[in-house]
């Protein structure tokens, strides 16, 4: 799995696929508060984003990947 | 280039010829259902085709056509002449299309926007019938297709999007501008089931290369965050990118419908942004900066904005805007009106409408494109410059149109094109005073199907006015229009032109043949019957011999034969080649079946195919291809076990089936192997037991590949549940009769744990047989020469009986010996040579050497075999008959069936 679910931390890494989207989701709603660590993450796939998105989690740690952060900031100021 | 792709490209010829002509009929029986469910069938299958390929503009194309033809056919929209010039058109296109993929195995991206220009005229024609007011939204739709082309370089400011940019963005993106970098904004919304067609539109917009800005938008806010859909697509993204316009072409080549792209000329960028609670600098400031800058001293005025900058916090919105002057000033210095414009703006605090200043503007951008940056920039000496630009362009575009009227054929849609090209052209150049004559001489032209009307009109108005052919003279930027214009507007002409240029010979005809098969048939059977006469040959040189004594004549014979047979067998070859197919023929089909029947058993396979390109005759290749199904399913449902079974077994998870085709000398071998569980003889064994296919007896003594080659046995299967894959025992004795039926072998090798092994061995053709002619009881018989093995004397007193058997040891092993007499039932004695000495054919069955007694052995013969029909069909003994070269008929024994 490209998301690790901790208590109150969702780990993504590498590539986050299609299939993370509903898991991401019901583990956002039975934790609203929870945060996220990016860290690792070098693509997420469109659908988590609009998850990401709609929620605006906070984020703890940017990715390493540039473009993604980029992109991310971009998505998650709006 | 592939076959599949070979195939594909001789069947749309004829299917886009077939559209032609139905079109052509519907012309003159505009009513029949008939024909229009026709029409439909061909887009539609031609569509389904195009699918299986990578080209997504000929699939779009025909997509559109199929709708339209299929409401064509439903009668939701009335047939009419326009519809069929829009339909031929986009044949046309995807004849071009085809054109390209014959000649470079691709469609080059530059086809996309005349696709989606096509697919748009397309599907306007469907709603506009819908709508029921035909014709008049055809000709909005005409106009419209025609005046975005004329008009394509003036800006549309209206529809720019809203930007606000961080000012360093803007600066970055403002600067890229200028220097002749088209900056794109890019919007992709993509459709809400994308996700399902397994797209990532997030991966695809991260892809557009020189990013400068980015941003996700949701479309709907999420109400309720619990029953969001995950798998619906809600989000538009959006990018600023100076990346060349060919490159995003290429990346959203396959979603036009949902992306956006608007080029955003420099101006656009100088935006002012910050705070505008406070202002910074007063009235006294801007009046003196004007005076500064009306009298030209612009290092004056930078020097002021400079010191004004420092005094300012840079957070303010003027401080922005002034920033933006020094820019303007670095960066387009003769642009005064965008600088003065700003200028005025800090009395305001609005950013300038950069729409005013269009005229300005239009010729900045269209100077984007290297050389004429300089030309007309003050407002003072512009007007004429700009007149001049203006009907630069004006005489390209009426150039375009000269050379569309002069390309050869008449089409009524392109005329109609040109026309409204033209009336768009004469009115954008104040001359309405010749719409008038200009719409009478495209009616005119109309009405005759000719061009040449609207040339003379054209001709003459030109002539009449000088003053409009003035730019002609001006060459560099109207060479460079003129190709765009030929891209536009003459793309098949030109097409054409390159083609013949660069290979002067080339037709565009295909170069294979189609033939009907009866021809090809009817060839093999003269070939067959020519073998026939010639084999009469050597018999009229024995009997010139030996009843007339005439020698000499005899062995002339002897030569003039050999060479009608070099001829004769040459040709025979060649149409054994016209008939000849690649097994890839049926090869590929497995691949999608395979993945199809691993799905629904839920393993994972490996299919590996090889020596596609070995070829066979096509009737052989045919019969083979069911036979073959039947085994791969086999393999898939038996052979190979689920992953975790395998893995538990020490396998890799992912089976392997490899499908081979080889030639070995005159046959065709095709092998299929697994690495799956094998047969387990002993299974077999008790299951062919249990439906009563051997006794008890063979069940003990029978050896583990006898009791392996059950599984050919009538009515055997080991499946214990009936799935609709297979188990219904009706498997591989139907293999096996359908590949004995055309001479073929089957076999099979397995080891338990390890894999199973099928082979088929074919004739590489069936057309010619070589059989040895033998003589018993005063009669002659063929037997196939693929079947003998050798021929022996064997002396009488050789002969052992074994019980009522006859049998010999022949190099160490006991051959059973079955006099022919005997099995065709004639009662008489075979008949041994004066050393007393039978002639005995050793022939192979079943892997099996079996000595057949004859009276005599004869020469060998090629002969074509005919199958025996009618009440002799039923006769299981013999495998056919066949003439010989001095008429009498030769009956060619089966020795198979005869056992």
């Amino acid at each position: 799995m490209a998301i690790e679910f901790k208590k109150s931390l969702a780990v993504f890494t590498e590539f986050v696929s299609v299939e993370e989207a509903e898991g991401l989701l019901e583990w956002l709603l039975k934790n609203p508060k929870g945060k996220i660590n990016l860290a690792d993450c070098t693509h997420i796939h469109a659908s988590s984003l609009q998850v990401l998105m709609a929620f605006k989690p906070t984020i703890v740690h940017e990715p390493k990947d540039a473009d993604l952060a980029i992109w991310l900031k971009a998505a998650l100021a709006s | 280039m592939n076959s599949l792709l070979e195939q594909f490209l001789s069947e749309a010829r004829d299917f886009l010829q077939g559209i032609g002509e139905k079109l052509m009929q519907l012309e003159s029986d505009p009513t029949s259902h008939e024909l229009m469910v026709e029409l439909f069938r061909f887009v539609h299958t031609l569509k389904g085709n195009s699918g299986l390929f990578d080209f997504p503009e000929m699939t779009r194309v025909l997509h559109a056509s199929e709708d339209l033809m299929d409401a064509v056919r439903n009668g939701r929209v009335n047939y009419s002449q326009k519809l069929a010039d829009q339909l031929l058109d986009a044949m046309d296109f995807v004849g071009m299309l085809m054109d390209e993929i014959e000649a470079t195995e691709k469609i080059s991206n530059k086809h996309a926007a005349p696709a989606a220009e096509l697919t748009k005229a397309l599907r306007n024609l469907l709603t506009a019938s819908e709508a029921g007011s035909e014709s008049s939204e055809i000709d909005d739709i005409l106009n419209e297709i025609t005046q975005t082309q004329v008009a394509e370089n003036s800006i549309d400011w209206e529809s720019l999007p809203t930007l606000n940019l961080p000012e360093d963005i803007a600066e970055q993106l403002h600067a890229h501008s200028l220097r002749g970098d088209s900056v794109f904004w890019v919007e992709y919304t993509p459709e809400a089931d994308s996700f399902f067609k397994g797209e990532d539109p997030f991966y695809l917009i991260r892809q557009v290369p020189d990013t400068e800005w980015r941003n996700v938008v949701l479309n709907s806010t999420v109400e309720n965050l619990a029953e969001m859909d995950v798998f619906n697509s809600v989000a538009s993204y959006q990018v600023l990118t100076h990346a060349p316009a060919e490159e995003l072409e290429d990346l959203f080549r396959y979603i036009p419908d949902e992306h956006r792209r608007i080029e955003i000329p420099a101006l656009a960028f100088v935006k002012p942004s910050g705070n505008t609670d406070e202002h910074a600098v007063d009235e006294d400031f801007i009046a003196n900066v004007f005076a500064l800058f009306d009298k030209g001293e612009t290092e004056e005025v930078t020097r002021t904005i400079n010191t004004m900058l420092e005094l300012s916090a840079p957070d303010l919105w003027s401080s922005s805007a002034l920033r933006w002057v020094l820019r303007l000033i670095e960066r387009e210095p003769e642009n005064k009106a965008a600088q003065r414009a700003l200028l005025e703006s800090l009395r305001t605090l609005q950013s300038p409408d950069w729409s005013e200043l269009k005229p300005v503007e239009t010729v900045t951008t269209i100077a984007t494109a290297p050389p004429v940056r300089n030309a007309v920039v003050s407002t003072s000496n512009g007007s004429n410059s700009v007149v001049d630009e203006k009907m630069q362009y004006f005489n390209e575009v009426i150039n375009a149109q000269r050379e569309i009227l002069n390309l050869s054929g008449f089409n009524e849609g392109r005329l109609k094109s040109v026309g409204a090209s033209l009336i768009c052209c004469y009115k954008s150049i104040g001359r309405s005073q010749d719409v008038d004559s200009l719409e009478l001489a495209i009616k005119n032209a109309l009405a005759e199907n000719s061009p040449t009307l609207l040339l003379k009109w054209l001709e003459h108005s030109l002539e009449n006015a000088p003053e409009l052919v003035v730019a002609e003279k001006i060459p560099a930027p109207v060479n460079n229009l003129a190709m765009q214009n030929d891209v536009k507007f003459g793309r098949r002409a030109e097409d054409a032109a390159g083609r013949k240029a660069d290979e002067p010979n080339a037709v565009t005809a295909s170069k294979t043949l189609k033939v009907d098969q009866e021809k090809i048939d009817r060839l093999m059977n003269l070939i067959g019957e020519m073998v026939v006469a010639k084999n009469a040959l050597p018999y009229l040189a024995a009997r010139a011999e030996t009843v007339f004594g005439v020698r000499d004549l005899s062995r002339e014979i002897k030569a003039q034969y050999a060479v009608i047979n070099r001829v004769a067998e040459e040709m025979q070859d060649t149409i054994m080649q016209v008939r000849m197919l690649p097994v890839s023929f049926i090869f590929q089909r497995f691949p999608r079946m395979v993945r199809d029947i691993s799905r629904k058993l839920g393993k994972e396979v490996d299919l590996v195919l090889e020596g596609e390109s070995t070829e066979a005759d096509k009737n052989i290749i045919e019969a083979l291809s069911d036979p073959l199904i039947h085994i791969v399913r086999n393999s898939l449902d038996h052979g190979l076990e689920q992953p975790d079974v395998r893995i538990a077994a020490g396998k890799n998870g992912t089976g392997k089936l490899l499908i081979r085709a080889s030639q070995e000398s005159d046959r065709v071998l095709i092998e299929i192997i697994d690495d799956g569980k094998g047969i387990n003889p002993e299974v077999i064994k008790h299951k062919a037991y249990e439906k009563g296919l051997i006794d008890e007896a063979t069940l003990e003594r029978i050896s583990d590949q006898d009791a392996v080659n059950l599984v050919f046995a009538a009515g055997f299967s080991t499946a214990d549940v009936i799935s609709d894959l297979s188990g219904r025992g009706v498997g591989m004795d139907v293999v096996r009769s359908a590949v004995e039926k055309v001479n073929g072998t089957v076999g099979i090798e397995s080891e338990v744990g390890k894999g199973t092994r099928l082979y088929l061995s074919l004739p590489l053709s069936m057309a010619v047989t070589n059989v040895m002619i033998i003589q018993s009881n005063k009669q002659i018989f063929g037997v196939p020469m693929d079947m003998v093995v050798e021929t022996v004397r064997v002396p009488r007193s050789q002969i052992q009986s074994i019980k009522q058997k006859q049998t010999t040891v022949l190099r160490g092993r006991i051959v059973p010996l079955l006099p022919l007499n005997d099995l065709l039932a004639s009662n008489m004695p075979q008949l041994p040579n004066e050393n007393d000495e039978f002639a005995t054919l050793i022939v192979r069955v079943h892997g099996e050497h079996v000595g057949i007694l004859v009276d005599d052995f004869r020469e060998t013969v090629d002969i074509i075999l005919k199958p025996m029909t009618g009440i002799l069909g039923g006769l299981g003994g013999y495998s056919g008959a066949a003439l010989l070269g001095d008429g009498s008929v030769l009956m060619v024994l089966n020795p198979r069936e005869l056992m």
